[in-house]
């Protein structure tokens, strides 16, 4: 066997992602895009607080999976920390934080209130840890984001079991379905280049969103209801 | 590594290389990673241009060894002096069992050097082409990120569970692992131990669910010998490998003899020392001190990890001319009583001398003071020769007293703290 004929299995809620080395470039570019629509600059330092069998970690970098030529990191030509999200790492990420300059921190949605009260304690306790822009990546099992108050700078949806990752626009502030990538039909979102993926349905509440956007001009835009854009 | 289209044989070559020529090919890596760090990390100019060492090169280790030794808080002090944008894409931070985490840089030519030694040691445990490998996250340490390479370079395919090596995860382990049947599993043992306990408690069928896997391959606690045959019988697998090393660069593998594992002499070299620095003789313990011994990524040159280890003694019937080190704790997980340093691992080592208590999470209790006279041991479950634990732990360690404490039903996951304070499970210290 060949390092091209190794293959690479994800266990993922619901599902399972797999991938002959090769296949994981199309979706490096893919999230790499997803992070410049949500607003992250090229040469940012990224850090990803997320299992390894996400795609939000395993995209990450090359130095993390065989036969990933260019990662998030290669791709943007930025730096990608990696946070694993189990509870013993996450109240290590204030001080992790503290030592880095963070252009865009991504949390998984169910670690978030762990993480606020970490970086809460570290900030009473008079640390200096500079609050990086948080994009909380979510998904249909998770409560629905609502846009009021204090709010983290964009969202990410993503339902590993459907290789679905639809960043919030930093223009519209609705979540792109990028063209040829995905195909939306009614309510279900089609994975069009993974055909291992499950279909993803609209969950109550959401719909799709009439009219197009400049940074994606073909792509079917969708959002929660009472959804407003927040930049 | 030499520019060669047989890497491969060369990696193997080294591991049989005499100490000689080993230890003079170990200088001249050093020779080039003091003088990148000279070159290239402001922290290491100024450290050593304060201890007035001069610039030219190193004649020996001795001359090596009047480098000052350094830690965790000096590095952390450092911050910009020590790590730089250049020092690779990929971040990793260190458990801060002692404190605060460090955050250190991975690159490529640094990953592709610390590859081989995965492999190798892969390939000692077992691993052959064609096998499917259910790996630790990658993003969970920097050692853990080579071995998705190293699989895929062996010939194999690799899998991932979801989600992390903490209880809450067991099933979501267990559906990967009966749904691939991988044949060679990478994990913590602490991970397993607390799958023998969950089993024991739910009635489990561990044996079946592991039912095909020929190597486990066990990070994050120094294995005694009875607790890696107890993790073979309970699990009914071929083997259980030993690995372990640091984020810093440490890195370590168990041959197929389990003679204490050995260290991948081409990517570190490693020292323990006493208290002044100073090198402390084969099989007496120290504080480990790492040089990586690549001139890539974020540098590391006499770092004190704060593990206490030890040298083995002699050489491995393996063949393998690599010098054996064993890792036996941290500060954090020892306890002093009196003038000595007891830990977690020579503590199992006595209680698992009954059968009866093997696989039984044990735990020290540390003194409120700090220091105690009397070495105070919390095990799980009820109460089971209880006197003659306690003698042999007297006698074994050489401590005045030892109480055991029996925690009942009382359950505390297995994890990589083995020292706890007294009022977290509600008894008095010392």
């Amino acid at each position: 066997m060949s390092l091209t004929e190794t293959r690479l299995l994800f266990d993922v809620p619901n599902g399972r992602l797999v991938f002959a080395a090769g296949a994981l470039d199309a979706w490096a570019e893919h999230l790499s895009w997803c992070y410049e629509l949500m607003g992250v600059k090229r040469g940012a330092t990224l850090a990803v607080q997320d299992f390894g069998s996400s795609p939000l970690s395993f995209l990450g970098s090359s130095l993390l999976m065989p036969g990933l030529a260019r990662g998030v990191a290669e791709r943007l030509d930025g730096r990608f920390i990696c946070l694993d999200a189990s509870p013993e790492r996450v109240t290590l990420t204030p001080a992790v934080l503290e030592q880095v300059a963070v252009d865009a921190l991504v949390v998984r949605a169910d670690v978030t209130a762990l993480l606020s009260a970490e970086m809460g304690k570290k900030a009473r306790n008079g640390s200096r840890t500079l609050h990086p822009r948080t994009i909380v990546a979510f998904n249909d099992e998770d409560p629905p984001p609502v846009r009021v108050g204090a709010t983290p700078w964009r969202f990410l949806l993503h339902v590993p079991s459907s290789l679905l990752m639809a960043p919030e626009c930093r223009e519209c502030g609705r979540f792109h379905l990028r063209a040829g990538v995905y195909r939306l039909d009614g309510d279900e979102v089609s994975n069009l280049l993974h055909a291992g993926a499950t279909t993803w349905h609209l969950p109550a509440g959401w719909s799709s969103v009439p009219g197009r956007c400049a940074l994606g001009l073909d792509d079917p835009r969708i959002s929660p209801a009472a959804w407003t854009q927040d930049g | 590594m030499p520019e060669t289209s047989h890497a491969q044989d060369w990696f193997e070559e080294i591991e049989r290389w005499p100490s000689a020529r080993l230890r003079s090919w170990q200088l001249d890596r050093l020779r080039e990673v003091v003088a990148h760090a000279r070159a290239n990390v402001s922290f290491y100019r100024s450290l050593w241009s304060k201890a007035g060492l001069r610039e030219s090169g190193l004649d020996s280790f001795d001359d090596f060894a009047r480098l000052p030794i350094i830690t965790k808080q000096d590095l952390l002090k450092a911050r910009g002096g020590w790590a730089n944008p250049c020092d690779g894409p990929v971040g990793f931070s260190t458990r801060g069992t002692s404190g605060e985490p460090l955050l250190l840089w991975l690159g490529a030519t640094e990953e592709e050097i610390y590859i081989a030694p995965t492999m190798r040691g892969f390939r000692w445990a077992g691993f052959a082409p064609g096998m499917t490998a259910l790996l630790m996250s990658p993003v969970w340490h920097r050692l853990a990120a080579c071995e998705t390479h190293a699989i895929a370079r062996l010939g194999g395919d690799c899998a991932f569970f979801w989600g992390s090596l903490g209880p809450d995860n067991m099933d979501s382990f267990l559906r990967t692992l009966t749904s691939v049947r991988p044949r060679f599993v990478t994990t913590t043992a602490p991970f397993l131990l607390a799958l023998v306990r969950r089993a024991a408690h739910d009635d489990l069928r561990l044996a079946e669910a592991f039912r095909g896997v020929e190597s486990i391959v066990a990070v994050g606690l120094p294995l005694t010998p009875r607790m890696r045959e107890f993790l073979r019988a309970r699990l009914q697998v071929g083997d259980v490998f030993e690995r372990s090393g640091t984020q810093e660069g440490a890195a370590l593998d168990d041959c197929r003899l389990h003679a204490t594992p050995h260290i991948h002499e081409d990517v570190c070299y490693l020292e323990v020392v006493d208290a002044d620095g100073a090198p402390v003789a084969a099989g007496e313990r120290g504080r480990l001190v790492v040089t990586k011994l690549a001139a890539a990524g974020s540098i590391f040159v006499r770092y004190d990890t704060g593990d206490i280890a030890a040298f083995a003694t002699g050489e491995c019937e393996c063949g393998c001319t690599f010098r054996r080190l064993k890792i036996y704790g941290r500060p954090e997980s020892s306890v002093m009583v009196g003038e000595r340093m007891i830990t977690a691992y020579d503590v199992r080592l006595c209680v698992e001398e009954n059968p009866a208590l093997l696989g039984r999470n044990v735990l020290l209790i540390r003194d409120r003071s700090g220091a105690s006279e009397v070495l105070t041991v919390a095990i799980e479950g009820g109460e089971c020769d209880g006197d003659d634990t306690a003698d042999r732990l007297r006698s074994r360690l050489g401590v005045a007293r030892a109480r055991i404490v029996w925690l009942g039903g009382l359950r505390i996951n297995w994890g990589f703290r083995q020292v706890i304070d007294g009022r977290e499970i509600g008894i008095s210290n010392g």
